[in-house]
């Protein structure tokens, strides 16, 4: 059990796809300039990468390294597929929004990078744990960056047609939040933040066992 | 032989039972997503016809003639559009012009003049940021409503295109310009009046 939690602490923390691996980025610059779609693109890549991870470390002593690749890929898009009608059943609004990224989670390297590097070669319960802490991983990173460009490119948070937030009318949104330069440059300033402080977590840690 | 054999089992078993799962989901879906696209598509007709309260479908006869008129632009829906009291005042067509990612779907409105009411995007799979501005950039799809009544192409040439779309933008133009050939082709004989 402790060696589970460890696996799922590591995709949010010192793993995570986002900040750390930057794996996975180009869809996560895309949709992330509003939050509800956000919301929904981090559940979507959750399911896809849990279930795919389950599935190909359940099956990994059947499938034969020459083909993994190929294997991998239909496994993948068989869950993307399985979300994209969902969505598109259930939510057609959420589904327009997101649009060509649902379908584009089968390329998305956060995935097959897991399938290759992680579940191939462990246990079904771990697969499970580091899927589950890598999609957690990325929907926590992408919800703050989505937060964060919606508010300050639009001026307020708007979520299933209600505004949360509202910054006071007199500012005007900086059209380049929306775009991707701005992505890049809060992405940029996460990862930033991110490293300080698992520096600074790291610096206590040595202090500690010193 | 029995190393390359295993090989071909494993990708065909994978193959089969993914096959299957996604048959399974798309029976599953297949009722709500049909719902979805006809909700979205009365959604269109009653923005592009707000004084409507109901469309009726036009026939296989009318669709055909539509077809015809509209050429090498596909028209897959005509509707009549009813007023309260019972009146026809107006045509929703559903065409589709080629543009740079696909075919774009849009829903047309059409008064009884044959003077457009207003168009919308149903469907498109342009590039993002980019061909999608035919919808995002509100001025382009209202311009189409300064067309004079049985506007053909040589007024459809005074209209603004979208710069880096040029494609995007032509696509949407040739529905709207079908829309026009299928009104004065088929549609004005029927709405009556003058």
């Amino acid at each position: 059990m402790g060696e589970w939690i460890k696996t799922f602490k590591q995709g949010l923390s010192i793993e995570n796809p986002l900040t750390v691996l930057m794996i996975g980025l180009c869809a996560t610059l895309a949709v992330s300039t509003q939050v509800q779609g956000a919301l929904f693109m981090g559940l979507a890549v959750i399911f896809v990468l849990t279930m795919s991870n389950a599935i190909i470390s359940a099956f990994r002593k059947l499938i034969p390294n020459e083909v993994r690749i190929p294997i991998f890929i239909v496994i993948i898009a068989s869950f993307v597929t399985i979300v994209d009608l969902t969505m598109k059943a259930f939510m057609p609004g959420i589904y327009q929004f997101l649009g060509i990224w649902i379908p584009l989670i089968v390329v998305n390297c956060a995935i097959l990078g897991r399938a290759e590097a992680y579940a191939y070669h462990n246990k079904v319960g771990l697969a499970i744990a580091d899927g589950l802490g890598m999609g957690v991983g990325y929907w926590l990173v992408i919800v703050a960056l989505a937060f964060i460009r919606e508010l300050l490119g639009t001026g307020k948070i708007v979520m299933f047609d209600a505004t949360l937030i509202g910054l006071p009318s007199g500012y005007a949104p900086p059209g380049l939040v929306l775009l991707f330069p701005g992505a890049f440059f809060i992405f940029g300033f996460m990862i930033a933040i991110t490293r300080a402080l698992g520096e600074r977590a790291e610096k206590r840690r040595k202090a500690v066992t010193s | 032989m029995g190393k390359s054999f295993r090989l071909i089992i494993a990708v065909v078993v994978t193959c089969v039972v993914a096959a299957g799962g996604l048959a399974v989901t798309y029976l599953a879906t297949k009722d709500r997503i049909a719902e979805q696209v006809r909700l979205a598509e009365e959604n269109s007709l009653k923005t592009v016809l707000p004084d409507a309260v109901e469309f009726v479908d036009a026939g296989p006869d009318i669709l055909e003639a539509a077809q015809t008129a509209a050429d090498d632009v596909d028209c897959s829906a005509v509707y009549r559009a009813v007023s309260a009291d019972g009146t026809l005042i107006g045509w929703g067509l559903r065409v589709a012009g080629r543009g740079y990612g696909g075919p774009i779907e849009l829903v047309l409105g059409l008064d009884s003049t044959g003077k457009v009411t207003g168009v919308t995007i149903l469907t498109m799979s342009e590039t993002p940021g980019l061909g999608t501005k035919v919808q995002s950039e509100e001025w382009f799809l209202e311009q189409f409503k300064e067309l004079p009544e049985g506007f053909d192409s040589a007024d459809m040439k005074e209209l603004d295109t979208i710069s880096g779309s040029t494609k995007s933008s032509r696509g949407v133009r040739n529905g709207v310009e079908a829309g026009g050939r299928i009104y004065t082709d088929v549609l004005s004989d029927l709405s009556g009046g003058e």
